[in-house]
């Protein structure tokens, strides 16, 4: 399945660099990637394939119409239409991860209980090249579930310094 | 055998010496002794011999001739010698010759038919009680043998009665240690699942009691964390921290 999404993912960076917006399509995947995460319903719809691929073509083009690049929305409705709707999630990680790569940097999934302000973009971006020694493009997921702080996922490594984290730490000592 | 001859032949001999008589001595009877006498009798004084001279002393004595009456007297004792017996202990020499004949042809008989009968009728006694004692000897060993042989047999049932007892005694001891020993297992398990439950509650009772209070604990925490997060300032707070940390090689 994860060679799946890289084989989809590698589709789409090489359409995105022929088009010259890799840095947006991979961009906008990664925020249509969070809008499934964040709702059962849709993710369902797109991945019913009861519902006819014309169908679900036209729901997405009316939720990424003049929102998105017509590149990501003409990828994401070839992945719907694919039946592939299921593995949208990890093919944008791994065109965010592309696109990385494409620049020199690395990507970390960043998840914060609020939106962070640009400023902490920027000094957690460079606490995070620096702990990791190379560039690091951060993608911030707003996730009101960890309470408070931030969880970095960098690769395989994970840096928790969420409230949840800690509460369960404390669980865990008592 | 020898034994056995000499003692017929003194029988024989005791049989003719007994047998002897007056009459039987001389080979003539009595009334011919007497005939004898009053024939060749002859008397001093009296002419002629025999009858007539018998005759002749017996008038003589009639007629009261003093020694008349004395020869008659001495002729009297003559004829009463006629009945005086002979020798017991020497026979004629005739019934010597003739018993001797006698007792040689009856002992040739004897060696001849019937002493190998008898001795063969005494072989065969012999023999028999011979065969009778060996059989009696051997029917002896034999019940010898079997008594033997039933005293081994005996032995051997005793010995195996011995060994079977013996082996139910062990087994007995066997399986009575065994009982023991997994009754005392048991116990011991019991006991100690027993502890082990014990320790398992008290544990439970302690971490349900601990549980609880963190829960109580780390409920009001988050309650009170729950005010504190709503505030803007306290999400920036922890968000710089994180950086710090992060920038300070903690996470």
């Amino acid at each position: 399945m994860a060679e799946r999404s890289a084989s989809y993912a590698d589709a789409v960076a090489a359409v995105a660099r022929a088009e010259g917006n890799l840095d947006v399509v991979s961009d906008e995947l990664f925020r249509v990637a969070r809008a499934l995460e964040g709702s059962d319903e849709l993710r369902m719809t797109l991945s019913d394939r009861q519902v006819p691929a014309a169908r679900r073509q036209q729901i997405v083009e009316d939720l990424l119409g003049g929102q998105a690049l017509e590149t990501t929305t003409a990828v994401v409705s070839m992945i719907v239409a694919a039946g592939r709707s299921s593995d949208l999630i990890g093919i944008a990680r791994e065109a965010v991860e592309i696109n990385a790569r494409d620049r020199g940097r690395s990507v970390a999934e960043v998840r914060t209980a609020v939106a962070l302000t640009d400023d902490q973009s920027g000094r957690l971006s460079a606490a995070l090249s620096a702990a990791t020694g190379h560039q690091v493009d951060i993608k911030v997921i707003v996730d009101p579930s960890i309470m408070g702080g931030v969880v970095a996922t960098i690769g395989d490594e994970v840096i928790d310094g969420s409230v949840r984290h800690r509460l369960s730490q404390l669980r865990d000592t008592f | 055998m020898s034994k056995r001859l000499w003692a017929a032949a003194a029988v024989v001999v005791a049989a003719v010496a007994l047998s002897a008589s007056a009459a039987g001595a001389v080979g003539e009877t009595v009334g011919s002794c007497i005939f004898d006498e009053l024939g060749e009798a002859q008397f001093e004084g009296i002419e002629g011999d025999g009858f007539t001279a018998v005759k002749e002393l017996k008038t003589q004595y009639k007629a009261g001739d003093k020694h008349a009456k004395e020869l008659k007297e001495d002729f009297e004792k003559d004829l009463e010698g006629c009945l005086e017996a002979p020798n017991p202990i020497i026979p004629e020499v005739t019934e010597i010759i003739w018993g001797g004949a006698a007792f040689v042809v009856l002992l040739a008989l004897m060696k001849w038919k019937l002493f190998p009968v008898v001795k063969n009728l005494m072989e065969q006694r012999t023999q028999r009680i011979q065969d009778s004692l060996d059989d009696a000897d051997r029917e002896r060993a034999e019940a010898a043998e079997v008594r033997a042989r039933y005293e081994a047999e005996l032995a051997d049932a005793k010995a195996e009665a011995a060994r079977l007892v013996d082996e139910a005694r062990d087994q007995a001891a066997s399986v009575r240690a065994d009982l023991q020993s997994r009754a005392e297992a048991d116990i011991a398990d019991m006991r100690e699942r027993a502890a082990a439950d014990v320790e398992a509650s008290k544990r439970q009772a302690i971490a349900d009691l601990q549980s609880e209070v963190s829960d109580i604990a780390l409920g009001a925490a988050e309650a009170v964390l729950g005010r504190s997060l709503e505030d803007p300032e306290m999400q920036r707070q922890l968000v710089d921290d994180y950086i710090a940390s992060v920038s300070a090689g903690q996470d």
